[in-house]
């Protein structure tokens, strides 16, 4: 588990995140979700020590993550997996190279077990036939799965990603959404994603905090989310009338005011 | 102000260069390949360079050596004085730093806007020490035996055409090569070539590895990088004339 406390972060003396307090659960997929600029990015860059916050504490399973000194942090981060927005890949080098990077750098494993070990989880994230593609030549959701791979290779405590489905379509972002879904409770680490895709929300958010303009605006599940009151949040989730819509009839669904396709096709000639 | 600040974050940066690998194996073969990238990549234009600036010097050098009192060997003296003191280290590390530090600055700056610096320092790894000091390193192994070569072939392009348009046959110009060496200046134009070598690596890795942006700022820091390491190449030629001759 992660639990932050009265985080705060600003440049140039402008606040950018203000006294955030939360909990990320193990085996569950926390999401930080909220509008472009409202300081997900920056939290989730303080909470992997890219960045330093002003104020507050990181606690990593009962371990002072902010107190620690640089050695301590790279032996932490050892720990960390993190799927970045862009996939982050290094060009140079072949899917397989990219996955064997931090096995080569970090196991004393042989070369035998380092490639069974690449196999195994390129395999998991279903792209056995890509080990001598270079990430120019793969679509997208494969750099996604490639960055979950290189993520997971070392069998880390604790899953980042940041907007896991930037620039996928919809089913593209399913596979992704499921696959981080499956590993997180697969080897039951503690999962963190920023995102601001719906889809996401619904699917597997186990954790939601909603941020707006650098603070914490409400916390709760995805069942929770559908009911909540806050005018903010409801504006943020459900932007489109399409969405509006969507929540009414899942409302009405809830209520068992609708119950069947019937009632339904009244309520909408309605 | 902003010159200290820079000054002061460069420091910082050679300062974190320093820590105990994560692995010895990786930053040996991740040295290997930029000793071959900035040694051997740069061979080809270092080589044409240097036998046209020797074959350059002996046509100017004989042309303005037109007393009957001065001997034709002087002209090979000349030649190679000045290839060792001051073209093989000064002008082979000003093309290097367009070649090599735009090069360095241009991957560095890449791999900071697409996030590639970061997923190294999450998976633990001190990109200070992995991504700059082996560059640095390549170049202090490569650049010397770079100008030797340099001082080698800019000799050899003096006396090939020497020979070759008849301004002073070999014969002579070999005698003149033995004539009055001294064996300080390969010493001087060395101790240049290490300077210039940390120059020409370490300010584009600066530059590159603290760039934020996009493509824009990348180009932008490959200039920058490239005009500062030349003016500073400049300025440290003059110091260590000043303070080693």
């Amino acid at each position: 588990m992660i639990s932050i406390t009265n985080i705060a972060k600003g440049f140039n003396e402008k606040p950018v995140i203000e006294g955030v307090s939360a909990e990320f659960q193990t085996g569950k997929c926390n999401l930080i979700i909220g509008a472009s600029g409202s300081g997900k990015t920056v939290l989730m860059k303080c909470l992997v020590g890219l960045m330093t916050p002003d104020f507050g504490q990181i606690m990593y399973d009962g371990e002072n993550f902010s107190d620690m000194n640089q050695q301590a942090k790279k032996i932490m981060r050892r720990k960390i997996g993190m799927l970045f927005q862009g996939s982050a890949l290094f060009d140079s080098m072949t899917v397989e190279q990219n996955i064997m990077f931090p096995l080569d750098m970090f196991s004393n494993d042989t070369r035998a077990e380092k490639q069974k070990r690449v196999d195994q989880v390129l395999d998991r994230v279903n792209l056995s036939e890509a080990h001598k593609k270079f990430p120019a030549e793969i679509s997208g959701g494969m750099k996604k799965r490639v960055g979950i791979a290189r993520a997971i290779v070392l069998n880390p405590q604790y899953l980042f990603c940041d907007e896991p489905n930037s620039g996928l379509d919809p089913q593209t972002s399913l596979v992704i959404d499921k696959l981080i879904r499956e590993i997180t409770t697969e080897y039951n680490i503690t999962t963190v994603i920023n995102t601001h895709d719906m889809n996401s929300v619904m699917e597997i958010g186990d954790r939601i905090l909603y941020m707006y303009q650098g603070k914490k605006e409400w916390e709760g599940n995805n069942k929770e989310i559908i009911f909540s009151k806050n005018e903010r949040l409801n504006n943020f989730i459900f932007a489109s009338e399409f969405l509006k819509d969507a929540k009414d009839m899942r409302m009405l669904e809830v209520s068992g005011k609708i119950d069947d396709k019937r009632d339904m096709d009244q309520l909408l000639k309605g | 102000m902003k010159i200290f600040t820079r000054f002061g974050e460069f420091l910082l940066m050679i300062k974190g260069m320093f820590t105990k690998p994560e692995n010895w194996r990786m930053y040996w073969k991740e040295l290997m390949h930029q000793s071959v990238e900035l040694g051997i990549g740069s061979l080809g234009i270092v080589g044409i360079i240097s036998v046209f600036i020797g074959a350059v010097s002996t046509v100017q050098t004989a042309y303005q050596l037109v007393s009957p009192i001065i001997p034709r060997s002087v002209i090979a003296q000349i030649v190679r004085d000045t290839i060792i003191l001051e073209f093989a280290p000064t002008i082979t590390c000003i093309v290097l730093a367009g070649v090599v530090g735009s090069k360095i600055s241009s991957e560095l700056g890449n791999m900071r806007v697409t996030e590639q610096i970061d997923a190294l320092e999450i998976m633990g790894i001190n990109t200070k020490a992995y991504l700059i000091f082996p560059k640095i390193a390549a170049a202090l192994i490569t650049v010397p035996l770079l100008v030797i070569i340099s001082m080698t072939l800019g000799v050899w392009g003096g006396r090939f055409v020497g020979e070759l348009t008849g301004i002073l046959p070999h014969e002579i110009f070999d005698r003149g090569l033995n004539e009055n060496f001294m064996p300080y200046n390969v010493t001087f134009a060395l101790t240049k070539a290490y300077t210039f070598a940390f120059i020409i690596t370490a300010i584009p890795a600066y530059f590159g590895y603290n760039v934020k942006g996009g493509a824009l700022e990348i180009g932008r820091a490959s200039t920058t990088a490239v005009v500062t390491s030349c003016i500073i190449i400049l300025l440290a030629d003059y110091i260590l004339a000043a303070v080693l001759l």
